[in-house]
């Protein structure tokens, strides 16, 4: 291997989608390699901080699967549920690392679907838009973890779901999350 | 089994230490006379630990195990260096890479317990007191806030990909997506994580 190994390489090598071969000699470089070395230990060190970041409640939409990773990992997990229209009077615990809400809508056929937010806390509005979030046809839902740091203090949350598609968007489905710490 | 030094302190980086390849740095451990060169084995020490602290994260997931292989293969390494054992000092990240497959191999065969093998290259019977370096940690706060400002797409395959360790063609089964594409994200993603944190 000449030359240094690109971040792309390090990074299938460090999650093992290498071939044994080519794995070999990414390792046959990097321990000669300072760099390469250096390189990787940001990879390994990014690794444990988004371990630590995801445990600290980083909001994010996500999988079911990925659900049961946060479980499996130990977190402490308070899940609601809401069909279409419905409004939500959820709380986070101070004991509870997270909280996932699961919303339900009519999701076949979309290509796209964003996401969009609406915080109303203490008199004041903040919007924010999620662009081409993961969802799942299939089951006719999106899960989501909003962000743990806004739920220490009282708000509520209007969600919206949109298709978009090449003739514009079509809504989807709304929710309101109407948060009390506890 | 031959003492081997205290390493109480790094080599200070504009020693002449500091600037010899690897290689070279074996051969003066190899070829020191009247008594062990401490500086010299301190420093290599300190250059080949992270990396063997990496392959055992890669191998082993755990990070214990990982700096027990620290131990094991650098106090292993050093000690046949001195006893001019190893037969291209010049090689000498190769023989240790060697020594890491071989140890990794014998943990998985469980045919020496983990016990066995501290015992055998004990750090307090060597008089070695020097841990593993530890790796240097992101600042949780500027990494919560790089990948915040992440695209909703790429904060999860990170997440799936970090968190969760899986590889791109699972994170693609469950997001609908191709590994190839789950690849491209995942690399676009960690270029704008490693920009955000480096940013003034």
């Amino acid at each position: 291997m000449s030359g240094h190994v690109e971040l792309e390489t390090l990074t299938a090598y460090w999650l093992g989608e290498l071939p044994a071969a080519e794995a070999d000699a990414v390792e046959k470089h990097y321990f000669a390699c300072a760099r390469c070395a250096a390189q990787l230990g940001w990879l390994a060190a990014l690794s444990d901080g988004v371990r630590v970041a995801v445990r600290a409640g980083l909001g994010m939409v996500v999988t079911a699967p990925f659900v049961e990773a946060m479980k499996r990992a130990g977190m402490r997990l308070r899940e609601y549920r809401a069909d279409a229209g419905a409004t939500v009077q959820c709380t986070l615990r101070a004991d509870e690392d997270a909280v996932i809400s699961r919303v339900r809508a009519p999701l076949a056929g979309a290509k796209r679907v964003d996401m969009l937010q609406r915080l109303e806390r203490d008199g004041e509005a903040h919007e924010i838009r999620l662009e081409d979030v993961p969802f799942d046809p299939a089951s006719g839902e999106v899960v989501f973890v909003p962000p743990t740091k806004v739920l220490r203090n009282k708000h509520r949350v209007r969600v919206r779901l949109v298709a978009v598609e090449e003739g514009g968007e079509r809504r989807l489905a709304e929710y309101l999350f109407d948060h009390t710490p506890s | 089994m031959a003492t081997l030094p205290v390493y109480a302190r790094a080599v200070p980086s504009g020693s002449s230490l500091a600037a010899l390849e690897d290689g070279a740095l074996a051969k003066r451990v190899a070829e020191a006379r009247g008594g062990p060169d401490s500086a010299a084995e301190a420093e290599l020490y300190r250059r080949l630990a992270p990396r063997v602290r990496l392959y055992g994260l890669r191998h082993l997931r755990d990070r214990q195990a990982a700096a027990d292989l620290v131990q094991q293969v650098l106090l292993m390494t050093l000690e046949r260096l001195r006893a001019g054992e190893v037969r291209e000092p010049e090689q000498i990240a190769s023989f240790a890479l060697g020594a890491c497959r071989m140890t990794v191999m014998e943990m998985r065969r469980g045919t020496k317990r983990r016990e066995e093998l501290l015992e055998k290259w004990s750090p307090a019977d060597a008089g070695v007191t020097q841990e593993a370096p530890e790796p240097v940690a992101l600042n949780p706060e500027r990494l919560a806030g790089c990948l915040e400002a992440l695209p909703a797409r790429e904060r999860t395959v990170v997440a799936m990909t970090f968190f969760a360790e899986k590889q791109a063609d699972e994170v693609g089964r469950e997001l609908g997506l191709t590994g190839g594409n789950v690849r491209v994200i995942r690399h676009r993603a960690l270029a704008r994580l490693r920009q955000c944190m480096e940013a003034k």
